[in-house]
């Protein structure tokens, strides 16, 4: 069984944080999805539990395999991360927006969720194998191979914001690893002056969703409207809130993705700003937890999944909620804890599981 | 952890914090700066989204004859005030637009995720309802009436096999996958094609609606415009059709139908069929299948249309198959001279009659040909020279230049769904479906169209087309050019050679000398022998097997015209009409004197029926 020091060092708070966070989710998905479903005002809930508890059976799983595993198996995450990417292509069923989905019967897979996870994993064992050459401009670029290519998958699906979440994931990891901060500027200067020439590649409806998603403003009746419902609902929640199961906003449906995409307007709007710097307090808990315990990690690898793992959260906490604040475009990124979607919640999961994992492994085990 | 990283850790951790600060200040921004402001907003909180349909796209015929349009309509719309719809308004709505009161909460139920926008109860509702609406228009709040485009088919029971109509549903296949490219997302309520070209060619004719934002009072009128987003119409379809002519095929079948339902008391008649498409590019210029329906009234008569059992919503055209009869024997011909079983100077003797294999055939009324040449066996149809061709061939010749011709598998059509492929009579069929072995017998019947060879109209006027082209299979066509909303020409058609079968000029030109003979006199179709032009033709009576012995034969006929440089080629059938030459002999002629504009110059005279043709 466990070395008692893995319980020693375990990090109680981190994992409290992430359940406080969960249930903070289905509280306020309880609230966005009353009538959703007339026969079961509360099936969603239900179903987000159930999501819940099997995340819990998961992050046990990951934090029972000693990490360094992960980096022995990261090329074969890779492998079977691209298998998935491809094949839901082909067989993939088309979701609300353009996320696509593996139908498994008792639920649906969304590989483009999990390959957030996985590219944490082999960017953190590639980055460790360049260790002697990360200094080196040329050298450092086939890292940006292994992530331009389960990219452009998602980006056919197509799925623009989970795309992004690549290369911030990316630069957040080559920060970490050391790269030098001109290196960075280099290749974030070439990555632009690339984009022309991308940009000729582009069907008509691609580049339409390009301009929309700097400019949701061209898009008057669909995004333009919904982002003006949602500052609505969230200024006229105020300090205190309408109340749980009183906003009107919510409750009017004007937020057609309230309870997965806008579940933060519907938070807004309902427990007011009290609620909502409860939120973000939580989450800077969290990813402050993640960071500690990178900077306790035995190694860089350990050190590297916490960084990456911080570096999604983050990316995700800001892009979605900079949406519902009409500060940020508008993408399809979840809100990692709060929002609905089984895939989203168990893959946070496992993500906290390995940063857990690191942490309680952070000296070496004497027998 | 070395320092280096410890410091980056440091940096990014103060990255992170800076997030946090300007979303809590935003937030602060909305939420204690601003609350009055967006209080109020909420509590008032009357903007709503009035989508502007697109018009959709037009359908003319080949000379720029509206075919199908668009005209207003009123429809009444339901938009959520903010407190949801009160069992009073859906119970006097039930009553006004005489809807089931679960019907209109089924509709409410579907746009449960959109509320912002208005459900769209009821379409084209007439003017007195509109009257009763507006005057209760304050107890009725919510309640709007649109003025929405209607779709609107100019000459009502026009080709409707061919422009389809609309209705409410879901879309499948390549159709959602084009709209899903052009971001256009199916709603409930939205009409789209059903079938025919408005099926096929949704993605083109449908356009991309607009949208208005709106804020509207407490009855639900609008008061205030925001954003305005202006519908794209959608493109128009230019027809390969020919509408006069078109229209007169149509009536020349119904013509013949309601002559064998009315005049010869045929029970089992009602059912007809044509295609005429140019042989040197497969434009489609008429095709017709009787019975036929009405898409501006589809809804209404849609229960009559499904129970009746000659299934008007059938296109007989392409969806169905028949036996050839004699108006195949082109194709027996053709194998026969290809594969040198016979010379076109051999004369074959025909005793009226004969037996083979167990077997006893023979010519119409056992009438005997005596020692007859392929040119007269093709023009008096003679069932006898074409069993002994058969025989000489066996029947994988038979088969072999059967599919030469296009036959066991579509033809091409694209442009509207349901090509069947039909049938070619061979071993392999016969194995697989009855699991059998073939025998002789039945290839003497295959050689005259018979047995289980069964073949659409289209192919049999894509296999006419072929002999007056020199074996050119093109892929037959409706549309001939889009057009965009600013009248540019966005997609041209442009004929497809789709096979070619390799046939010697001189055998092409004996077949075409027999098929010239049948429409003079002596011929199986000297109806036609009084028209200035000259045609080639071929008539069929085909036997339907397997049922009562009572029952009238398919009456069919194939022609391209003129002889010496081809504009046409045609295919008829009535169904159960009778012998080929009695029946739709008259109604191609009818056709081809319309085609050439020759209805003023020829009065049309009796002939007596001999020479009619017809198996054993």
């Amino acid at each position: 069984m466990f070395d008692r020091r893995l319980f020693k060092n375990f990090d109680y708070q981190l994992l409290l944080i992430m359940i406080v966070l969960c249930l903070y989710g289905l509280l306020v998905i309880s609230s966005s999805t009353q009538g959703l479903d007339a026969a079961d005002p509360y099936a969603y809930v239900r179903k987000q539990a159930l999501w819940m508890a099997m995340g819990m059976a998961a992050l046990l799983v990951v934090i029972s395999i000693d990490y360094v595993n992960y980096y022995r198996w990261a090329w074969y995450f890779y492998a079977g991360n691209l298998f998935f990417l491809t094949i839901v292509l082909f067989i993939g069923r088309e979701g609300v927006g353009a996320q696509r989905w593996i139908d498994l019967g008792v639920f649906d897979f969304q590989p483009s969720e999990l390959a957030k996870v996985i590219m944490v994993i082999v960017l953190a064992r590639l980055l460790v194998d360049y260790e002697d050459r990360i200094n080196n401009l040329v050298y450092t670029l086939p890292s940006f191979i292994y992530v331009i290519v389960p990219m452009l998958l998602i980006f056919l699906q197509p799925d623009l914001g989970t795309a992004m979440v690549f290369i911030v994931i990316l630069f957040g990891m080559l920060y970490m690893a050391g790269t030098p901060v001109k290196n960075l500027l280099a290749y974030a200067g070439a990555g632009l002056a690339a984009f022309p020439f991308f940009w000729s590649y582009l069907l008509p409806y691609q580049r339409m969703r390009l301009i929309v998603f700097l400019n949701p403003e061209l898009d008057p009746l669909r995004q333009g409207y919904q982002l003006m419902q949602s500052i609505i609902a969230i200024g006229s929640g105020g300090l205190q809130g309408k109340g749980l199961y009183e906003g009107t906003q919510a409750r009017l449906q004007f937020l057609p993705e309230q309870h997965t995409d806008f579940i933060f307007s519907v938070l807004g709007e309902e427990l007011g700003f009290i609620g909502g710097i409860v939120l973000l307090a939580l989450y800077f808990l969290l990813i402050y937890r993640v960071l500690k315990i990178a900077s306790f990690s035995k190694d860089a690898f350990g050190a590297l999944l916490c960084t990456g793992v911080a570096t999604l959260i983050s990316f995700q906490v800001l892009v979605n909620i900079g949406m519902t604040l009409s500060i940020m475009p508008v993408t399809g990124l979840p809100l990692p804890f709060m929002s609905y979607g089984g895939n989203s919640l168990l893959v946070n999961m496992i993500s906290i599981g390995l940063v857990l994992n690191v942490g309680m492994r952070r000296h070496k085990i004497q027998f | 952890m070395d320092k280096k990283m410890l410091k980056r850790t440091r940096f990014f951790i103060s990255i992170v914090m800076i997030i946090f600060i300007i979303l809590s200040s935003r937030l602060a921004y909305l939420q204690i700066i601003q609350y009055d402001y967006y209080w109020v907003r909420a509590e008032k909180n009357r903007l709503r989204i009035m989508p502007i349909t697109a018009p959709r796209g037009e359908i003319f015929d080949s000379s720029g004859r509206q075919l199908v349009t668009n005209r207003p309509g009123f429809t009444v719309s339901l938009v959520d005030l903010g407190k949801g719809y009160s069992a009073e308004t859906i119970s006097r709505l039930s009553g006004l637009l005489d809807m089931e009161e679960r019907e209109i909460r089924e509709k409410i139920q579907l746009q449960f995720y959109r509320r912002y926008l208005p459900i769209r109860l009821k379409t084209d509702i007439d003017m007195e309802t509109v009257a009763q609406i507006s005057e209760h228009r304050l107890e009725l709040p919510g309640v709007l009436i649109e003025v929405q485009p209607i779709r609107n088919y100019v000459l009502d029971d026009f080709a409707p096999h061919i422009v389809g109509y609309l209705g409410e549903g879901t879309v499948h296949g390549w159709v959602a996958e084009h709209w899903e490219e052009n971001d256009y997302h199916y709603q409930p309520g939205d009409l789209v094609g059903q079938a025919g070209l408005e099926m096929v060619w949704e993605p083109f004719l449908r356009g991309n609606d607009g949208g208005l934002q709106v804020e509207v009072n407490s009855t639900g009128q609008a008061i205030r415009e925001f954003e305005r987003v202006d519908p794209e119409p959608g493109y128009d379809l230019h027809l390969t059709i020919d509408a006069e002519l078109q229209l007169k095929v149509q009536e020349a079948l119904q013509e013949a139908v309601q002559k064998q339902l009315e005049e010869e008391n045929n029970l089992y008649a009602g059912e007809a069929a044509a295609v005429m498409l140019d042989p040197h590019s497969g434009r489609i210029l008429a095709m017709a299948s009787i019975p036929s329906f009405n898409p501006n009234t589809f809804r209404q008569d849609f229960p009559e249309l499904a129970r009746d059992a000659r299934r008007p919503l059938v296109n007989k055209a392409i969806e169905e198959h028949y036996p050839g009869g004699s108006a195949y024997k082109m194709v027996t011909s053709i194998a026969a001279l290809e594969e040198g079983v016979v010379s076109r100077n051999e004369r074959v003797h025909c005793p009226g009659t004969i037996t083979r294999y167990g077997a006893t055939k023979s010519c119409f009324r056992g009438h005997a040909h005596g020692r007859i040449s392929i040119f007269e066996a093709i023009q008096k149809s003679c069932n006898i020279f074409f069993f002994e061709m058969g025989l000489r061939l066996g029947i994988d010749n038979l088969a072999y230049y059967s599919r030469q011709f296009g036959f066991g598998n579509q033809v091409g059509l694209n442009d509207v769904f349901g090509e069947k492929k039909g049938i070619v009579a061979s071993r392999e069929y016969k194995r697989s479906v009855y699991n059998e072995p073939w025998y002789p017998a039945e290839t003497m019947d295959t050689a005259i169209g018979q047995s289980y060879q069964s073949n659409t109209m289209l192919q049999m006027a894509n296999y006419t087309a072929m002999i007056a082209n020199g074996g050119k299979h093109y892929r037959p066509y409706l549309v001939e050019r889009v057009v965009d909303g600013h009248g540019q020409t966005v997609m041209m058609a442009e004929p497809e050679l789709v096979y070619y079968m390799d046939v010697s000029e001189s055998n092409w030109e004996t077949v075409r000398t027999g098929m010239s003979a049948v429409t003079l006199p002596g011929g199986t179709a000297a109806r036609l022998a009084d028209l200035p032009v000259s045609i080639a033709g071929k008539t069929g009576t085909a036997q339907v097997v397997g049922m009562d012995r009572d029952i009238p034969p398919h009456s069919l006929f194939v022609a391209y015209a003129p002889v010496e440089a081809p504009e046409v080629a045609l295919a008829v059938i009535v169904k159960h009409g009778g012998t080929g030459g009695a029946t739709a002999v008259p109604v191609a002629r009818e056709i081809l004197m319309h085609y050439f504009g020759l209805e003023e110059e020829v009065v049309p005279e009796e002939h007596d029926l001999q020479g009619e043709e017809v198996i054993e």
